[in-house]
């Protein structure tokens, strides 16, 4: 009895300490991507995809400009086109394929903009500098 | 005339005692029977010819077949803890597996962007195993496991089935029609969310048959609410099934809500419901094997190892379900990201 105890308990942390690992791969290591932000008629545009979640899933832009946030989707049935931005207030069902752009004044572009699916399994953040 | 009192088991509703005290008064030297749901106890009026322990297996032989035991003693509780040695590793391996099903971007694999039948049908197979079933499928396990160890039978988790169905062809055509899509907002996408993650911390509790508390927090229907779905039928509820199912069009399931917008697109009932009707027959094979897996388990040996085993994936899965109601709230920041 005893024993299988201990085998029990050895293999469910086994588990959850690799499910830990699993999950954070990849996901503090990423220093934020700025590929992604580009100047246009001095409007700052992001673009993210959505599709199976969100691409980039951290993007470093310009604090205090006029933000213009792109979401484009292809074929996304998924939650990640049920956008989510609490900050904002902000929720829309995307198309299945399209752009959609949000206005992010410039007033609210400051710190970190979390955006997720309505089911928050999928999340992107924008932080602001 | 003379007054006993006995101690009955298996009791989860006030339907339940309804069901006991008409079956017992339906006798002929019975007077009158009140059950009593809080303390589980029985009292019985009428001519006795025979001593209470006979009386009490007479009694059982009437009700057991809807999972209910009446004794003279009370049953001593039961928590089996030796059910654990086998029931974490298995559940913990469950939720790995849930977590890798979900890194593995099974969203990707639809490539077209225009949605046909078939389109629709696919769709539904992966929503069954992607996100959706943290939130879909956590509750037909917690539902069905429960139903299935009160002792309901294939009627039930058969009418949630049925309900989940006829449900999405009505409500789908009703979108097409009225070109009104059936979302809810955000707040109350959020508040359901939470609901549900609550509902199936309750169930996922009351699975794992440790503590006696949760029984108190059990949702009973009221009673004079009971009374008709109890006279409708002595077997089962046929009712709250149902409806449960149809529910189900309203889950903050994110491909559900997809494919209602599509549903909306349409602007036609035929179109409309038949898109929802196929997603949903889509989603039927993993749910029915969770429904009436759990109703097969719930008879072999192994069913507390089972009953376990699923009170803790409902656990995890409300947890999940409650920590992303809340991000999506915008109260605290996400934990997960797949």
């Amino acid at each position: 009895m005893n024993k299988s105890i201990f085998v029990s308990v050895a293999i469910s942390g086994l588990l959850i300490g690799g499910a830990f690992w699993f999950v954070s791969l990849g996901q503090n290591d990423d220093a934020g991507d700025t590929s992604v932000v580009s100047m246009i008629d001095g409007k700052q545009v992001i673009d993210i995809s959505a599709k199976g979640g969100y691409s980039p899933r951290k993007v470093i832009a310009k604090a205090g400009v006029l933000t213009i946030l792109r979401v484009k989707t292809s074929g996304t049935f998924d939650c990640s086109a049920s956008l989510v931005i609490p900050k904002l207030s902000y929720q829309k069902f995307l198309q299945p394929s399209g752009t959609e752009d949000i206005i992010i004044p410039a007033g609210k572009a400051q710190g970190t903009l979390q955006g997720l699916c309505s089911m928050g399994m999928y999340n992107f953040q924008i932080i602001f500098q | 005339m003379k007054t006993y009192t006995f101690h009955v088991n298996g009791m989860h509703c006030k339907a339940c005692s309804l069901l006991i005290e008409q079956i017992l008064v339906e006798l002929p030297n019975i007077d009158s029977a009140s059950v009593s749901l809080a303390t589980n106890k029985v009292n019985v009026t009428g001519d006795f010819v025979r001593t209470p322990e006979e009386t009490a297996v007479d009694f059982t032989k009437l009700v057991q077949s809807h999972g209910y035991t009446i004794s003279v003693e009370k049953n001593a509780h039961i928590a089996g803890w030796g059910d654990f040695a086998y029931a974490v590793p298995i559940s913990v391996a469950i939720i790995f597996g849930f977590f890798l099903l979900q890194k593995a971007g099974f969203a990707s694999l639809i490539t077209s962007s225009s949605v046909s039948y078939g389109t629709a049908f696919v769709i539904g197979l992966i929503a069954s195993v992607s996100t959706c079933l943290a939130i879909v499928g956590g509750l037909v396990l917690s539902l069905s496991a429960s139903s299935a160890k009160e002792g309901g039978t294939w009627r039930t988790q058969s009418l949630f089935h049925v309900g989940r169905i006829g449900g999405f062809f009505i409500l789908g055509g009703l979108v097409g029609l009225l070109g009104n899509s059936l979302h809810l907002g955000l707040t109350a996408n959020v508040v359901l969310g939470g609901i549900v993650a609550l509902v199936m911390l309750v169930l996922g509790v009351n699975l794992l048959d440790v503590f006696h508390f949760t029984k108190k927090l059990q949702f009973t229907l009221p009673t004079r609410f009971s009374k008709h779905v109890v006279k409708g039928s002595k077997h089962d509820h046929y009712l709250a099934p149902l409806l449960v199912g149809i529910g189900t069009f309203f889950l903050p399931c994110g491909f559900t809500q997809s494919m209602q917008l599509y549903a909306l697109s349409t602007g036609s009932f035929m179109q409309g419901a038949l898109t929802m009707t196929v997603f949903a027959l889509g989603t039927l094979p993993v749910l029915a094997l969770l429904s009436f897996g759990s109703l097969n388990i719930a008879h072999k040996p192994w069913k507390g190892t089972f009953f376990k085993t699923a009170g803790i994936i409902v656990i995890a899965l409300a947890l999940l379900n409650l920590a992303n109601a809340l991000a999506t709230a915008g109260i605290i920041s996400p934990l997960f990201n797949f």
